[in-house]
């Protein structure tokens, strides 16, 4: 870290964060792995195919849980749409899609990232009420199991088609982000043209941490 | 003798003598379960992980009045298009070079899917080795040239195997033959079954008959579109990335030199 670095995120927020992105991860391998024979060979490398299906059981209730952590904790700054501020930044898609000379300013997170925090809530959810109901069909009428493994595989869709989307953001897409969830420390630069509205009010509150910094009074008062 | 197959199972010579369903217990070295009466003849009462051929025995009353007693060996189709097959992870059920359905017990991995894509509700699990099970045409008895164990063991000849075309020959003339309501069934859905019957009543007569029988809607949505959907949409999502890449260009953090400028704003 560099010194006048500001503090983006908790340690608990990012041991939640890699609790649920590992075991996503580790989700989509197993199940593609399932899914498409081609992948077969993943399951010799864990002892056979049925180690593997429990391995995606198993991996599936650890998401499960860390799911229901996440939601907690990113809900309140995350889950909720307000019309006023997140409407302006949707007209323009944050800048993202086309060149807009002042990008309108939001929170903590922006409506791209909420509407993430939904695809993971609502999808991880589906993911989750539909793979079990797959892990024990028999207790289930045979057209719901069915249905669930549309679900599932719909499921499975988007969230990996997210996956992308997201990795491209954190690497080359916005420079600078991912700091965010391993350190926890980003630059001021990088706050300025991703979150100005949490820096002001980061600022305004008193809450702002620099690195290396003698305390948030100082920079208030700058 | 690699080529396709048929099991032909003309009912209108079925006596319920169940020497199949013995027989098929006998050279799979399937174990009998304890069973209750349920008044009927029939037993079990359904197909088995154990039990892969069964006897359906059915009261049947006619339009006037006459009560007929109705047989029906029931087990595998071994579908064309077959569910099981469509659905299995690991390649368990395979087609093999006489079109008859097989199944690899090593790489089954109990997931089930194959009891849910069946039309025929044919593959049972088996809770204690967490396995699926069903007949296989006697798939190793085809390999060397006999015949499958039902079919040796009927007395009357309403088992036979053959070539594809013989065997649906065959069951059209006798269908002829036996007149009125006499039908043949199989050949017409799921791109055409190895095991077809003839049926001396109407199709719709016979209980556990289906009479469309299909792989379910939402088999085909998954394995047939949202399966290869998935990969499709993430490529297409990783090439809209570079394309956004290369024409719009990433979000750069705002210039600053964060080591000495951090606390200016």
């Amino acid at each position: 870290m560099k010194k006048g670095m500001i503090k983006a995120t908790r340690p608990f927020e990012r041991v939640v964060h890699w609790c649920l992105a590992l075991s996503c991860f580790l989700l989509c391998i197993t199940g593609m792995s399932t899914m498409y024979h081609s992948l077969n060979f993943i399951g010799a490398v864990i002892g056979g195919m049925a180690n593997l299906r429990m391995l995606h059981h198993y991996g599936g209730l650890f998401f499960g849980a860390s799911l229901l952590v996440a939601i907690g904790i990113f809900w309140k700054d995350a889950g909720r749409f307000s019309s006023k501020e997140d409407w302006p930044w949707i007209k323009e898609a944050g800048g993202f899609l086309w060149h807009v000379d002042d990008i309108p300013e939001v929170g903590k997170y922006n409506p791209g990232q909420k509407m993430f925090f939904w695809v993971v809530a609502l999808g991880g959810a589906a993911m989750l009420a539909s793979g079990l109901i797959m892990w024990f069909p028999l207790s289930f009428s045979k057209q719901l199991v069915r249905t669930m493994y549309v679900v599932h595989s719909l499921g499975f869709l988007i969230i990996f088609a997210f996956i992308f989307v997201h990795l491209y953001l954190v690497t080359i897409g916005a420079p600078g982000s991912a700091p965010a969830m391993f350190t926890g420390w980003v630059t001021r630069g990088w706050m300025k043209k991703q979150h100005p509205k949490w820096l002001k009010e980061m600022e305004e509150n008193g809450t702002l941490e620099v690195y290396g910094g003698k305390g948030s009074n100082k920079i208030s008062s700058s | 003798m690699s080529q396709e197959l048929i099991k032909l199972i003309d009912l209108s010579r079925c006596t319920a003598c169940r020497g199949c369903q013995i027989a098929c217990k006998q050279w799979n070295e399937l174990p009998a379960s304890r069973t209750k009466n349920t008044g009927s003849y029939q037993n079990p009462p359904d197909l088995q992980w154990n039990t892969w051929t069964l006897i359906r025995f059915q009261e049947h009353e006619d339009q006037s009045g006459n009560v007929k007693w109705l047989f029906r060996k029931d087990g595998c189709m071994h579908c064309t298009d077959a569910g099981c097959v469509k659905v299995c992870p690991t390649e368990a059920l395979y087609h093999t070079e006489f079109g008859n359905v097989s199944l690899n017990v090593d790489k089954c991995i109990g997931c089930k899917a194959c009891m849910y894509a069946c039309p025929f509700g044919v593959p049972k699990f088996n809770a204690a080795t967490n396995k699926i099970y069903k007949c296989d045409l006697c798939y190793t008895r085809l390999q060397g040239n006999q015949l499958p164990a039902c079919v040796l063991s009927c007395p009357t000849g309403a088992l036979q195997i053959g070539p594809k075309d013989i065997m649906l020959t065959k069951a059209y003339k006798r269908a002829k033959a036996l007149g009125g309501d006499a039908s043949v069934y199989g050949d017409k859905f799921v791109d055409g079954t190895h095991v077809v019957y003839v049926l001396p009543e109407k199709a719709d007569v016979y209980d556990h008959l289906p009479q469309d029988p299909k792989i379910p809607l939402q088999i085909i949505v998954w394995k047939e579109f949202l399966k290869p959907a998935g990969l499709m949409v993430a490529g297409a999502v990783v090439a809209g990335a570079f394309l956004h890449y290369i024409t719009h260009g990433p979000k750069m953090p705002e210039e600053e030199i964060t080591s000495e400028g951090g606390d200016k704003s």
